[in-house]
């Protein structure tokens, strides 16, 4: 499933039959040979707006939760490791941005800056940084202890190179989970966002947008709602399946 | 126990004064001129901005203008909307009851379906517990928005005179006002019901495989005592305890569903405030919205303590 979607994202402009934006006469027309999953309410070809339009989606899912997983780990390890005050002082931090609900804060902050795909990246990276950040920093609070730390310590390795090389690696099955089950939820994120208007601005089609546009005309042409709603589903079971296969994989304990 | 709720109440002020911050400089931070916002699209004289700003407060410093405003916030004040130029805080509260009644509905919703499904999963195993492991799994990847839609189209499509758009006020006729929220509330409440359900089948099967219960059913009690009097009674506490968590998704959710069916609540609210630029209006919602999470989940604290006597906070 994973495969299927990163080729679509990938070679998206050459699978797909139409151009995204270009019209046709026939408008709302059902599934033919021509158009295989119709047209919407100007007459554009769903199926190419929809491949087109997971190129969109997914690109700022994938880039947005690269970067949330980015600056979890420097502020998840930063903070586990160093411990203290400083440890203190993040957590209540992120505290204040955990009382957030995670779409509410998202939709200010997008509010605030515009909607535009950089700002969206940026807008859904700062909501989901905190939770990564609080994962990565469980294991790192056990691990610093084991022996093997302190043995590098004790012959002289610096305490940079003890949390990157010495503690990372033994956290990185707990984030590779969570970072999957980010991307489901950044999916659910990103399309609801689109589905307000809040999504990368027209005529570029996404996902969220194209079900929003075609709840108008719905009673009459259903595959333009279905299409959608069908291509969120399936990226959104893909990444929890993948959580839930890294999970047994891995064995991280489930909480 | 008095303690426990001191002091867990006293860990909320300085988190709600840095969602307070956050808040201000989130309106602080909007690109363009608040003085050029609040003026809309008037033609102004070219003095006419300064002096605009001179009163909103906007020449002062950063952080005397915050303490400003968190003085008016103090004495309940959340400064006039953009739009209709009234104290955002009348028009919040009767849009909040609207929200809290459909969030209410849509968790006991989704309490009664996962409680029920996850009881039937745990106990009767097998082919059932199959069936609904694999609908939970396909329901998680559903969004709601996505839920509300389909149901909104097989509304159309099958019922044409459902009028499931309809929203009733409370005040005219209570019985239709909470029949108008029954089919928003479960597209809110699938989601929330699927992790209730995980979490009931995980507590009853552990709760299960304990020694009393076992002596329970040694000495000959009837299925259905052991059920009421022994599992569900242990079981449901940390069910309860992930509904009160999910509540935050379910107000985030409630955004949605109320602009798809049409719902005078906070959500569309803060929709329309939003589309419009209507910046006092959003930072209310979101600072209301912020406090309601902060305090569930510091009851959810409290009522998890009250329940099981092991958990302490010291």
């Amino acid at each position: 499933m994973l495969a299927v979607m990163v080729l679509v994202t990938v070679f998206g402009p050459l699978i797909a039959p139409y151009d995204p934006s270009g019209t046709s006469p026939d408008s709302l027309a059902g599934p033919a040979a021509a158009h295989w999953l119709g047209t919407d309410s100007i007459g554009r070809d769903v199926l190419s707006r929809l491949i087109i339009g997971g190129r969109t989606t997914l690109l700022i899912t994938f880039v947005s939760v690269a970067l949330a997983v980015a600056g979890g780990l420097v502020l998840g390890l930063f903070s586990g490791y160093v411990g203290g005050r400083a440890d203190q002082a993040i957590m209540r931090l992120l505290d204040v941005v955990f009382a957030f609900p995670v779409f509410l804060l998202a939709i200010a902050v997008v509010a605030a800056l515009g909607p535009t795909v950089p700002n969206l990246i940026l807008t859904i990276a700062i909501v989901y940084t905190p939770r990564l950040a609080r994962v990565v920093r469980g294991p790192v609070l056990s691990v610093k202890r084991w022996d093997h730390v302190e043995a590098a310590r004790s012959v002289g390795v610096g305490e940079l190179r003890i949390a990157v090389r010495h503690v990372l690696p033994l956290v990185v099955s707990p984030i590779l989970v969570e970072t999957s089950l980010t991307l489901a939820q950044t999916i659910f994120t990103v399309t609801a966002l689109s589905f307000l208007g809040l999504g990368p601005p027209p005529p570029d089609p996404n996902w969220g947008a194209m079900l929003s546009e075609a709840r108008q005309f719905m009673e009459l042409a259903p595959l333009t709602v279905i299409g959608p709603a069908a291509a969120i589903v399936f990226a959104t079971l893909t990444f929890i399946v993948l959580a839930n296969g890294l999970r047994e994989w891995l064995d991280v304990a489930s909480r | 126990m008095t303690r426990l709720v001191l002091v867990r109440l006293v860990w909320m002020l300085p988190i709600l004064l840095g969602v307070s911050v956050v808040a201000f400089v989130l309106m602080r931070a909007l690109p363009g001129d608040f003085a050029q916002a609040s003026a809309g699209t008037t033609e102004l004289a070219p003095g006419a901005l300064d002096i605009l700003r001179r009163g909103l407060g906007l020449d002062r410093p950063v952080w005397e203008q915050y303490l400003l405003w968190l003085g008016r916030l103090l004495r309940g004040d959340f400064g006039d909307s953009f739009i209709t130029h009234k104290p955002v805080l009348g028009e919040l509260l009767p849009r909040l009851a609207v929200t809290a009644e459909l969030t209410l509905i849509a968790g006991a919703m989704a309490l009664a379906l996962g409680v029920t499904s996850g009881l039937a999963s745990a106990r009767l195993r097998g082919r059932t517990d199959w069936l609904v492991r694999g609908i939970n799994g396909l329901m998680l990847a559903v969004p709601n928005f996505v839920v509300a839609t389909l149901i909104v189209l097989l509304a159309g499509l099958y019922f044409p005179d459902l009028g499931i758009f309809n929203y009733t006020p409370f005040a005219t006729d209570p019985m239709g006002n909470i029949g108008s929220l029954l089919l928003p509330a479960f597209s809110l409440a699938l989601a929330v019901s699927v992790t209730i359900s995980e979490n009931t089948r995980a507590a009853v099967l552990e709760v299960s495989s304990q020694d009393f219960v076992m002596v329970a059913r040694a000495k000959g009690l009837r299925p259905g005592t052991i059920l009421r009097n022994y599992l569900v009674r242990n079981a449901l506490t940390p069910v309860i305890t992930a509904t009160g968590l999910q509540l935050a998704s379910l107000l985030g959710g409630s955004i949605l569903i109320e602009t798809i069916f049409t719902i005078p609540g906070m959500g569309q609210y803060l929709f329309d405030s939003v589309t419009s630029r209507n910046y006092p209006s959003v930072q209310a919602i979101v600072l209301v919205a912020a406090s309601i999470v902060l305090l569930v989940n510091v009851l959810v604290d409290i009522a998890y303590a009250r329940v099981d006597a092991r958990v302490s906070y010291d």
